[in-house]
């Protein structure tokens, strides 16, 4: 059915529509699609709710595998966290220790940072349509403090070396689970709006189209059927009145019966019998 | 120098001599480090040390307490009683005091340098020079551009100029590498020490020496063990060697020869003080070389306090207080950071 554009009462008078939340009338174009009632657009309706339902299976298909995936990265998440923790509590007592053999060496150290010995490299990864990054690391030029600590302390340093290099290992790899994590997260809401969307809307909005198209159909089909109805009565009618018509010229005998040929028993046409 | 110097030594230096040794009665004990390995939290260990003759030095630190400012706070402390030391001392007394500063001076200069090379604030790498090597040229680094301009302008008027003429040229200052020129110049740094400790003669050689030999040899094994598996040519390792100490010259032919940790072994074998040194290694403490070189130096250290009228005492002090602080350091970073299971692996005094 369709709904007037305005009414001095609102949305109060006509509880079916009380729980709209949305005001105006852009919410009037989400409930029905404009269009014509015919039969070819009941076709095409079908069709399109059929679409829509489809594309909404897939959608859920998709936002599933994305959970999937997301699950699996959290807990990988903090699986590495804990491991985390326990590489960087070794890795600075290790730096304690070294410390204590070789003396203050971290100034020498900060000096003589130039280029970074860890790089990373950014690749992609896909899942159901959505690319995640991950980080890849690679070692790039010699080590530039293999002379650091030649005098004293250097069996800690190499220690300390060791350690802290499978810190940064697995800083890269929490950190490329934490970008999958986020941007899973952003695809999944992405997804499950979109699902919604469809479900809650669009395809109520095509059945609610289609239900008025079916209406509109009845209700032509109702008036054809009431015009014939009428026309045979007035047809009838009509039949009626010409036959008292009929009746009444040949009471009057003004109506002159024409000549019924299978009657005639003589017929003044033919010489011969 | 002088024979029966006994009678002339408390004259000049009686006064420091007495001192140190009241310094050195106030190190640490066994029981004072039992009773700081048991502190749960650095505010424990503070008040600990406040009953020893470490007083209220952390008196004025802000919370939160941390390790690098109790370090600071020490370091403090000693470069205060150093410097009284060598104020009031008299010739040759205050040589062998700059000789003892000489080895934190070549750190500074190296750290110095490198700044200077990659052009950072003088500033900020002031700060982070060791104190008892400082000297009077320092915030002019930074006016030279190249290394011999600073050799040049700087250098010379330090102590530490005949090591670098001994060391190099001049124009080869550029290239090298920056740890392979502070172990050259700490290498001929000992050897003239050990030159002026033999030439002052009298019970200061008698102690001294054998110090600076095991500094030699510990030295040389140091650096073999660590120039396995590095781009550090022999040649090179044999440059570094000083040229004194028992291994000197056989052992230190072989040390250079030496390719791993086993050939080192067989040549210090032949030495008998360091025979059992060696196999104190690994067991159930886990201790490596350098913890039993630490070991046997501190042994040294305080056996020198054994004799009269020598300068060895000076050295020796500093070099327990810095084990000190190096222990206290330890423990208070094991307290830190909650890693109790090596607590007790510093290196004991007395």
């Amino acid at each position: 059915m369709i709904t007037p554009l305005h009414s001095s009462l609102g949305d109060r008078a006509r509880p079916c529509l009380k729980k709209k939340k949305e005001s105006g009338w852009a919410w009037w174009f989400t409930l029905v699609i404009p269009v014509l009632g015919r039969l070819r657009a009941q076709t095409i309706m079908k069709a399109r709710l059929k679409g829509a339902q489809t594309g909404r299976n897939l959608l859920k298909k998709k936002s599933d595998a994305l959970t999937l995936r997301f699950r699996q990265i959290l807990k990988k998440i903090i699986e590495t966290k804990m491991l985390m923790g326990k590489v960087m509590r070794e890795a600075a007592f290790s730096l304690a220790e070294a410390k204590f053999t070789a003396g203050d060496f971290s100034t020498t150290v900060i000096q003589n940072v130039n280029k970074a010995q860890v790089k990373i490299r950014a690749k992609k990864d896909n899942v159901a349509g959505v690319t995640l990054p991950v980080f890849e690391h690679y070692h790039e030029g010699t080590d530039s403090y293999e002379l650091t600590g030649l005098a004293r302390g250097g069996e800690q340093l190499a220690k300390l070396k060791r350690n802290y290099a499978k810190a940064v290992e697995l800083l890269v790899e929490l950190a490329s689970l934490q970008t999958s994590f986020v941007t899973l997260d952003e695809a999944i809401k992405i997804t499950n709006r979109r699902v919604n969307a469809i479900e809650h809307v669009i395809i109520p909005r095509i059945e609610r189209t289609l239900a008025y198209i079916i209406t509109e159909l009845d209700e032509r089909e109702r008036e054809e059927f009431y015009r014939l109805k009428k026309i045979q009565e007035k047809k009838k009618i009509l039949k009626e009145k010409s036959e008292k018509d009929l009746e009444h010229r040949r009471a009057a005998g003004e109506l002159l019966e024409p000549a019924n040929l299978l009657a005639e028993e003589k017929d003044e046409d033919l010489l011969f019998e | 120098m002088l024979e029966g110097a006994e009678l002339y030594f408390n004259v000049d230096h009686g006064y420091l001599e007495g001192l140190v040794r009241g310094c050195k009665a106030s190190l640490l004990t066994q029981q004072d480090y039992i009773n700081l390995v048991q502190c749960e939290t650095l505010e424990d260990l503070k008040i600990h040390l406040q009953t020893t003759d470490y007083g209220n030095f952390l008196a004025n630190q802000t919370n939160p307490l941390t390790v690098s400012k109790i370090d600071t706070e020490m370091r403090k402390r000693l470069c205060g009683e150093f410097e009284y030391f060598r104020n009031h001392s008299l010739e040759p007394l205050s040589t062998f005091l700059t000789y003892m500063t000489c080895s934190y001076m070549i750190d500074n200069v190296i750290l110095l340098m490198n700044g200077a090379l990659q052009k950072k604030s003088v500033k900020e790498i002031l700060v982070k020079c060791h104190p008892l090597g400082r000297f009077t040229e320092m915030e002019a680094v930074n006016i030279a551009e190249t290394p011999s301009d600073l050799f040049n302008a700087i250098l010379v008027e330090t102590p530490l100029a005949p090591f670098f003429q001994d060391c190099m040229s001049e124009n080869a200052l550029d290239e090298l590498n920056i740890e392979l020129l502070r172990n050259k110049l700490y290498k001929s740094y000992l050897e003239t020490f050990y030159k002026f400790c033999k030439n002052h003669g009298d019970v200061t050689a008698e102690v001294m020496c054998p110090i600076l030999e095991f500094e030699a040899d510990r030295r040389a094994f140091i650096i073999t063990l660590n120039s396995f598996g590095t781009e550090l040519s022999k040649e090179d390792r044999e440059t570094l060697y000083p040229a004194f100490g028992k291994l000197y010259p056989e052992g230190l032919r072989l040390l250079a020869q030496a390719e791993d940790f086993d050939q080192m072994k067989t040549i210090a074998d032949h030495y008998e003080v360091y025979k059992p040194l060696f196999e104190a290694i690994g067991g159930n403490g886990g201790k490596t070389l350098e913890d039993v070189f630490y070991e046997r130096e501190v042994q040294m250290n305080v056996l020198a306090f054994n004799r009269q009228f020598h300068y060895g005492v000076f050295y020796a002090y500093v070099k327990l207080k810095e084990q000190e602080m190096r222990n206290i350091v330890w423990i208070a970073e094991c307290i830190s950071q909650r890693h109790r299971t090596k607590i007790n692996s510093y290196i004991p005094i007395l």
